[in-house]
């Protein structure tokens, strides 16, 4: 699917013929404490990255911050959608559970509805993100416009 | 748990000192936002930012490269032609506008919700300016929240990039 250096296809994998029902292959990432501690990202909050603090305020492990899991949906929707997804793109998200240190997260898309958009479509999907338990972590809906 | 983080003494005694150096008298966030509140800070893009954010969640997309190892600032290839911004990157940052940066960051404060629009790529190196709204406070099933609406453009052209809408759960 890789253009060149690992890029995604710049129109992405959609087409204006992709079916509703359409599953989205996700990213899968470790929630790494070396990475959710990262200045950039939670270290400003001890709850995101030292296992004794987090104790300290009832979490079984340092939790992620919610929008890193958006980042890995936007992932998943760029690989999808491409340069579209620059060009209007919608991302709406739940954060319902913590994402635990250790645990291994996925991204899943289905696609709900296309909406006739200009000549083509505008796709709407259901996105989330679970744990090997299939326990989810984020839901949301996204949408992008194709060939409009 | 500790084999999540393996420390030496020495480490261990400076994360003390630093989450200790964190504790600060705050308010509950829903006692230091009125609806109406208006913040604003500008956020310059540089390519070193970006792959800070990128690396984090490990995605290495080249389109979002303006840095790279040996040749260090490039102008980067994408579909729009050079490199840009992640498109949930500046909606990471939304939360240090929210959070007055000049005030103790509040307490027992949980990011639950964002409806996020990317209207323009951003390329990268733009100096974007974040404004942050108050819109709503209100419960729901006995929790509180308090509800921004969010605008992100260029400086000084004023081109708009993304719009937003999000909920912080307060204490």
């Amino acid at each position: 699917m890789t253009t060149k250096d690992g890029a995604p296809p710049a129109d992405g994998l959609i087409t204006r013929d992709t079916p509703v029902g359409h599953e989205l292959e996700g990213v899968k990432k470790q929630a790494q404490i070396q990475l959710m501690g990262s200045r950039l990202w939670g270290r400003f909050n001890p709850n995101h990255w030292d296992p004794e603090y987090a104790r300290s305020t009832g979490l079984q492990a340092p939790i992620q911050t919610g929008e890193m899991s958006s980042a890995y949906i936007s992932e998943m929707l760029v690989n999808h959608f491409g340069k579209a997804f620059f060009l209007g793109g919608r991302l709406e998200c739940k954060y319902i559970g913590s994402t635990l240190a250790g645990e291994v997260i996925t991204t899943y898309g289905v696609v709900r509805e296309k909406q006739p958009k200009g000549d083509g479509f505008r796709f709407v999907v259901d996105v989330w993100a679970s744990n090997e338990d299939d326990e989810k972590k984020t839901v949301g809906t996204a949408e992008a416009d194709v060939d409009v | 748990m500790s084999d999540l983080r393996p420390m030496t003494s020495i480490q261990r005694q400076q994360t003390r000192d630093f989450v200790d150096s964190l504790d600060e008298e705050s308010q509950p966030y829903w006692d230091m936002v009125e609806i109406g509140d208006e913040l604003s800070r500008d956020l310059h893009l540089s390519a070193e930012l970006i792959i800070l954010y990128a690396d984090a969640v490990e995605d290495f997309n080249p389109w979002f490269e303006g840095w790279r190892m040996n040749t260090w600032q490039i102008e980067g290839e994408s579909p729009f032609g050079h490199a840009i911004v992640p498109p949930m990157l500046v909606s990471h940052f939304v939360l240090s506008v929210q959070f007055d940066h000049t005030k103790p960051f509040a307490v027992g404060s949980i990011h639950t919700h964002h409806d996020t629009t990317v209207h323009a790529p951003i390329p990268v190196g733009t100096t974007v300016r974040i404004t942050t709204r108050a819109t709503d406070k209100y419960e729901k099933r006995g929790r509180r929240y308090v509800r921004h609406e969010v605008t992100v453009t260029g400086v000084p052209d004023g081109t708009l990039y993304a719009t937003e809408v999000r909920d912080i759960l307060s204490l």
